[in-house]
């Protein structure tokens, strides 16, 4: 090496502790507040005016609580946070039970077990976009091969799951079982391969059976993961907006129209940016409230 | 003790059944599950009478129909006017032709290929370089109100993007950033943020102290130590994350539907939209599809070593 090149190496190697922490979140804490915070607080501004986007020219008043008293009286609004709770809450017990079972299994560590598990998570490498407006296809009665499948196992005739009132909700929920299942058993299987194995042996010295081994040791030790993967997908599927909004586009009505869902419609077609930032913020701090209750339960079990 | 079980194998490894019992269940699930795309990738290769079909075709006559409505923009001729044309020259020429239709131009297909490639791949490549710097710093180092920072970081995941896209609309027409690669770049690299200094801090945290503070006693300098001890160590992490980032930047949808239109637009707001004569060209969205869906898998396989191992990156520890 060269002189000069040298002597900036050397001193960029002997970086004090203290430069090094500031060089190396800077970068990440300044993107985060220009992409993130800033919108943020925006938004809770625009939720106080009057402002709309189309008319970006027009002078902006402040109108104080008013949207916000509108959002929280109005019953439709309720109806859409009560759409995400019921899409949010089946999908992450359905997705955790299967998910969980699943690395189970594979923890087996049977014979080419690791390329099962890549086909396994093929699903989850797909465009939630995509696969919306291709299970519309796959959902469509007179074309689709699920209404085909579900009559080979019982005659139900043609049915129409994206415009039946009751089925609607499921549907969505069968493709974000479908998709994200996966995203919760791999990082379960994650869990399963870091006990380490001389506890079992412990365990079998000591003479615990199985069923015992499962309750006081594999279980409590994939907990920590399973709740990340479980906080993960709950704050995805709250702000779940891409493959519902192809697959069903919130109807048939308003059946499926979640929380994302309503903003859109609200924001981009109908232009009341006021009233959607107000909503935005709301549904913000719901999910923040219990995002920060969820990560203080899990560094509590990650600590005992 | 007495030994009950089978002495050949370690009280640990699970029995012949019970494995024999297990992969028979993952490749029942795997079945099930596989059906929809494997209904995707025939439909591709379908004509639009054998996609509308109905009970659904499982055999038929392959056609690249789907692949050519996709890369061209047609239009319809009279008759007439297409006998007064010379025989086609090429096979997707021909295709075309069967239809009573003539090519006009290639379609925007690939130039939003181009643009997933660069905006999905650029973005991974910065959250992974940013997030890995960040990871290591908090996992390493004293940082004040640290957890609440971690937490700020989580946090900034759980606004919804179509309620930050008319801020981040507004901000970017002033920066002149709407619609193009950079800008794209920045929002994906900042979202996948997150999400990879919560993964990376989990692999570094892994990585026993004790690797560094020995290289730290032999002189080495820190940034010495992060770059001959930590970022090898952390290799299979970095892998394992950089899967996850290319998977959410490629296939993000909300941002890109509401900020991109011409210049950077990606494939996942394309696709939707790509429209035949009766409502969507089924057969070229299951085309586009299969290939969009293309480098993600080479990606995951190419990486794949470090996939597996990543996630059993735990284990190294004990």
């Amino acid at each position: 090496m060269h002189g000069p090149i040298k002597k900036i190496n050397t001193k960029l190697l002997n970086m004090s502790d203290r430069s090094i922490v500031w060089a190396f979140t800077l970068p990440t804490l300044i993107l985060l507040v220009f992409i993130n915070i800033y919108p943020l607080i925006w938004t809770i501004y625009l939720s106080f005016t009057d402002f709309k986007a189309n008319r970006p020219g027009r002078v902006i008043h402040w109108v104080g609580m008013k949207w916000y008293e509108k959002a929280l009286t109005n019953g439709d609004v309720w109806g859409y946070m009560q759409t995400t709770a019921h899409f949010v809450v089946w999908t992450i017990l359905i997705q955790a039970a299967l998910g969980f079972g699943l690395s189970l299994l594979l923890n087996r560590k049977f014979k080419g077990n690791e390329v099962l598990t890549t086909i396994v998570i093929l699903p989850m490498m797909l465009s939630p976009a995509v696969v919306g407006v291709f299970w519309k296809y796959i959902y469509q009665p007179q074309a689709g091969i699920f209404d085909y499948i579900i009559n080979v196992f019982h005659h139900f005739g043609s049915f129409s799951m994206l415009s039946n009132v009751s089925l609607a909700p499921w549907s969505i929920i069968v493709v974000d079982t479908w998709m994200w299942t996966p995203f919760i058993m791999l990082l379960c299987l994650a869990g399963l391969r870091s006990i380490p194995g001389y506890i079992y042996e412990a365990a079998e010295v000591d003479g615990a059976s199985k069923w015992q081994q499962f309750i006081h040791i594999t279980f409590p030790s994939v907990l920590p993961f399973l709740m990340l993967a479980v906080l993960f997908r709950g704050i995805e599927n709250f702000k779940m907006f891409d493959m519902v909004n192809e697959l069903t586009g919130g109807g048939p009505g308003s059946i499926t129209e979640v929380a994302s869902i309503y903003l859109k419609r609200a924001a981009f077609e109908k232009w009341r940016t006021g009233d959607s930032s107000a909503f935005a913020v709301i549904l913000f701090v719901c999910v923040l409230g219990a995002g920060m209750i969820y990560v203080k339960i899990l560094n509590k079990l990650k600590e005992t | 003790m007495s030994t009950t079980y089978d002495t050949s194998r370690s009280p640990l490894e699970p029995s012949r059944n019970s494995k024999r019992v297990a992969a028979f269940l993952i490749i029942l699930y795997i079945i099930i599950t596989s059906i929809p795309i494997l209904f995707i990738a025939s439909t591709a290769f379908k004509t639009d009478e054998d996609a509308m079909s109905y009970p659904p075709k499982i055999l038929f006559e392959p056609s690249l129909e789907g692949f050519v409505n996709l890369v061209t923009r047609r239009s319809r001729q009279s008759k007439d006017f297409l006998k007064s044309l010379p025989p086609p020259k090429t096979w997707y020429e021909k295709i075309v032709r069967e239809r009573q239709m003539v090519i006009v131009g290639p379609s925007r297909f690939l130039g939003r290929f181009g643009n997933s490639l660069i905006i999905g791949f650029g973005a991974t490549f910065f959250s992974i370089f940013f997030g890995t710097l960040a990871a290591y710093a908090f996992s390493r180092f004293k940082i004040p109100l640290k957890d609440d920072l971690l937490f700020f970081i989580l946090s900034t995941r759980m606004f919804p993007p179509v309620a930050a896209a008319i801020p981040i609309f507004l901000m970017y027409r002033y920066l002149g950033l709407n619609d193009t690669h950079l800008g794209m770049i920045i929002l994906y690299t900042t979202v996948n943020l997150s999400l990879s200094v919560w993964l990376l801090k989990g692999f570094i945290d892994e990585i026993p102290k004790e690797y560094e503070e020995a290289a730290l006693v032999d002189g080495y300098s820190r940034l010495h130590t992060f770059i001959k001890i930590i970022l090898p160590q952390a290799a299979t992490g970095i892998a394992a994350t950089a899967i996850f980032c290319l998977i959410f930047s490629w296939n993000e949808y909300a941002f890109a539907v509401l900020l991109t239109f011409r210049q950077a637009q990606t494939l996942p707001p394309f696709i939707p939209t790509i429209i035949g004569e009766g409502g969507l060209d089924w057969p070229a969205v299951a085309a586009g599809t299969l290939i969009f869906i293309v480098p993600v898998i080479i990606f995951t396989i190419l990486l794949r070593k470090h996939l597996v191992r990543g996630i059993t990156f735990g284990a190294v520890r004990k």
